[in-house]
């Protein structure tokens, strides 16, 4: 009954999937699963599988599922029945529509923001299992379109959005120039060697959020930061492939990243409002290179904010003046346990935080990490009635006096906003930086 | 299949549930269990003359024996005293305890023997 | 019957601990094999500290969110667990059999207690029956497997409450007793009842990411 309500409500055209599958035998598909479940997993997989009661106490904790009126197939250990189960069950020997399906429910319908984790007895990782899906998936060549292209700017630039090494050094220089005209003395250190922080940010900055290296850059100017960023591929810390569970790009992409820093021979690398980012030099990415914490230090822009406003290296002239609500991002809160330090920096700068609730570790996701809103428009509904909780969260906060949404996290400031345009909630959405910049002395 | 399988399943269990009092029936004799301060299970069925002539029993001392530095003395037995006046319910170095005796004595040789029960509520009968 | 009740309690019991002791041997060597063979990165991010929070935090009731959301669930299932280990741990008849056999015994639990216990054990097995048929989001991950290892769990504590009550035929009543104490022994290495070696482990590896790499608290 439920599949058949399921399936009608399916009519999502995706290329990437569609042409994908079209390209797989019975033989090439059982050959990759079982190269990934047998030859790349190991213990953790083995435990996850063996050790789950199936007693569907991980289903409170996802998004989907409580959006979806409960309905068990969107529940973390549903995901893992119509995905892992059936592959380890039939032994690899499933269909191409199988591997369809299974690609659309990890990539789309899982953000792998690691709430389960924390509702699971046993503490097993169904983000981990999601993500191996994916990866059985990227390996067959069915990937969702949006994301897989990405993934494949990423390869082919360094960078997540297509953008060409001299668009890239014009960007800073044009944001150079802007912020001149308000603090002439200002300047985007480029390629200083020795310098104490390398600023780096996700591609999307320069491509259409050059305010944010503005901000960032007059933060920085005004806190008297000894910084700098690379003229070079490597300025890039996001990462899509790292979600499409194309892990040899993942690393690729990494090294470059760290490898610039080290060139540079910075003491840290200081990174802007991004949760995933955060992920893949923190979590992931630094693993998939044998570091078992990353090779240079990694502060994240709370963290960093923290340490300003703490070291009195910035000045508040005056606090912001409008209730504000703070939205935790799995990335930096579940996955870096900035929570505290989210709410020390947004007291400091603003007048009034309403918490919303759940919050911190339990925030509620955004439905846009994990990659799935860079899986693009087709799902783009997707993660609107997969999230009908979280507008129900916002609009509780908002009910008791919040206006602003600040969400330190590029996926989780874009997924908002859009969960604030389609249920109405009328929230502005805005970055830690978007306040700071307005509410910190600068020089006159 | 599974139908027949629990029909005969119930079935076995009625024709127990009516053995069971039939065989618990009659003068009841039981095992002198004063010697326990606190009773746990049923006194254990013992019917003295009735076991001893189906058993073939003639030496008293087959039981009611009696120990010294660890050998049982051949021509010495003990039907005079009570169990418990050696076998405390502790129990001491070589001596089990009364507890221990009683078991090791009844189901000790209904296991040797093959003979007699040997499971807990086979003696200890509710 | 004794030729049967000698089986089962002699060569059948000592098989069945053989395997269940070398078969929880065998399967926490081979995971912890393929830890060191594949995942040796694990051992890096093992803390002991986290994982006993971890631990710790998750063996106390209501300690965690989940388990207030689910407050009826968190009682019976602790409840369960706490019976089910130390009903037949601490079970007078089980202790008087080890105590013939090996002459060493421990205390025991008085009967009345034992019986409620072993009746918590079956209740507790009922309402995760119940959970299972009933709620959507425990039937749909529910396969046939569920059942019968809830049966291998439940088999032992029925049979056994029977014996105790000597209802129906005791002495075959007390055989299936054995048997099927003796099939969750070995069911347990080699069934997801295996989650009572590895639940520990899972949690532990959780808690240490939770508590050493994240910062943030994994309940």
């Amino acid at each position: 009954m439920a599949e058949a309500a399921r399936k009608e409500e399916k009519k999502i055209i995706d290329e990437g999937l569609d042409v994908g599958v079209q390209n797989l035998t019975e033989e090439r598909i059982e050959k990759v699963i079982t190269r990934v479940l047998k030859g790349e997993s190991g213990a953790r997989l083995k435990a996850y599988i063996e050790t789950c009661v199936h007693c569907g106490l991980c289903s409170e904790a996802c998004h989907y599922y409580l959006s979806h009126d409960k309905d068990p197939q969107y529940s973390p250990v549903g995901k893992v029945k119509q995905t892992l189960w059936k592959m380890l069950k039939a032994k690899g020997k499933v269909s191409a529509e199988f591997i369809k399906d299974a690609s659309e429910i990890a990539s789309t319908q899982c953000n792998v923001c690691k709430r389960c984790a924390m509702y699971c007895p046993f503490g097993i990782d169904i983000a981990y299992m999601m993500l191996t899906v994916r990866r059985i998936c990227h390996l067959l060549g069915v990937t969702p379109l949006y994301i897989q292209d990405t993934a494949h700017s990423h390869a082919v630039t360094m960078n997540q959005m297509w953008v060409k090494d001299d668009e890239w050094i014009d960007t800073l220089q044009w944001q150079e120039e802007e912020a001149q005209a308000e603090i002439p003395t200002l300047r985007i250190p480029l390629e200083k060697e020795g310098a104490d922080i390398m600023y780096s940010v996700i591609g999307p900055e320069p491509k259409f959020q050059a305010q944010l290296l503005y901000q960032a850059a007059v933060i920085m100017d005004v806190a008297g930061v000894d910084w700098t960023m690379p003229a070079t591929p490597g300025w890039d810390n996001s990462d899509m492939a790292m979600y499409t569970g194309d892990n040899e790009i993942m690393g690729r992409v990494k090294r470059a990243h760290f490898e610039t820093a080290a060139r540079l021979r910075v003491n840290r690398i200081v990174m802007g409002e991004c949760g995933h980012a955060f992920r893949s030099v923190y979590d992931m990415g630094n693993r998939w290179l044998g570091w078992r914490m990353p090779p240079i230090p990694i502060v994240h822009a709370i963290d960093f904010y923290y340490e300003l406003i703490k070291n009195k290296k910035i000045t508040i002239t005056e606090k912001f003046k409008e209730p504000v609500t703070l939205h935790d991002p799995c990335n930096v809160i579940r996955g870096g346990g900035l929570a505290e330090k989210a709410r020390f920096v947004i007291n400091a700068i603003c007048e009034q935080l309403i918490e919303m609730h759940p919050n911190r570790e339990h925030n509620y996701c955004c439905c846009a990490g994990g990659g799935v809103i860079n899986c693009g428009p087709p799902y783009k509904m997707t993660r609107m009635d997969g999230n009908r909780i979280k507008a129900e969260q916002l609009f509780a906060a908002k009910s008791r006096g919040a206006k602003i949404l600040i969400a330190p996290c590029h996926n989780c400031h874009s997924g908002l906003e859009d969960i604030n345009h389609h249920y109405g909630l009328g929230y502005e959405v805005k970055f830690i930086s978007d306040i700071l910049y307005d509410v910190i002395e600068k020089p006159s | 299949m599974m139908k027949k399988r629990i029909f005969l399943l119930m079935a076995l269990l009625l024709v127990g549930a009516f053995l069971i009092p039939a065989y618990s029936q009659e003068d009841m004799e039981v095992v002198d269990d004063a010697g326990f301060s606190k009773k746990q299970r049923p006194s254990a069925v013992f019917r003295h003359d009735e076991h001893n002539e189906k058993a073939a029993l003639e030496d008293c001392a087959e039981c009611h024996h009696v120990y010294e530095d660890g050998n049982k003395l051949e021509d010495e037995s003990s039907e005079d005293q009570s169990c418990s006046e050696c076998h405390d319910e502790e129990g001491s170095g070589d001596m089990p305890g009364l507890r221990k005796a009683f078991h090791t004595n009844c189901k000790g040789c209904h296991l040797a023997q093959e003979k007699g029960p040997v499971m807990c509520g086979s003696c200890h009968v509710r | 019957m004794h030729s049967i009740y000698a089986f089962v309690s002699g060569p059948l019991a000592w098989l069945a601990f053989i395997i269940f002791i070398g078969g929880c041997l065998y399967r926490l060597i081979s995971l912890m094999v393929l830890v060191h063979r594949k995942e040796k990165f694990i051992y890096s991010y093992m803390s002991l500290k986290y994982s006993l929070r971890s631990i710790f935090r998750w063996s106390m009731p209501f300690a965690t969110e989940n388990m207030r959301r689910h407050p009826a669930l968190t009682i019976v299932a602790f409840a369960f667990h706490i019976c089910l280990i130390l009903t037949p741990l601490f079970l007078l008849a089980h202790v008087t059999l080890v105590e013939e056999s090996w002459n060493i015994s421990w205390w025991t639990l008085p009967e009345g207690w034992a019986e409620m216990m072993s009746l918590i054990v079956i209740l507790a097995c009922g309402f995760f029956l119940m959970r299972r048929l009933v709620n959507p989001e425990v039937k749909y991950v529910t396969s046939a497997s569920d059942y019968i290892l809830l049966a291998i769990v439940a088999a032992p504590f029925i049979t056994g409450i029977l014996v105790y009550y000597q209802w129906f035929g005791y002495e075959i009543l007390l055989i299936l007793h054995i048997l099927s104490g003796e099939i969750m022994l070995v069911a347990i290495p080699f069934t997801r009842l295996s989650h009572m070696l590895f639940a520990p482990l899972t949690r532990a590896y959780m808690g240490s990411e939770f508590g050493g790499v994240r910062h943030a608290k994994d309940w």
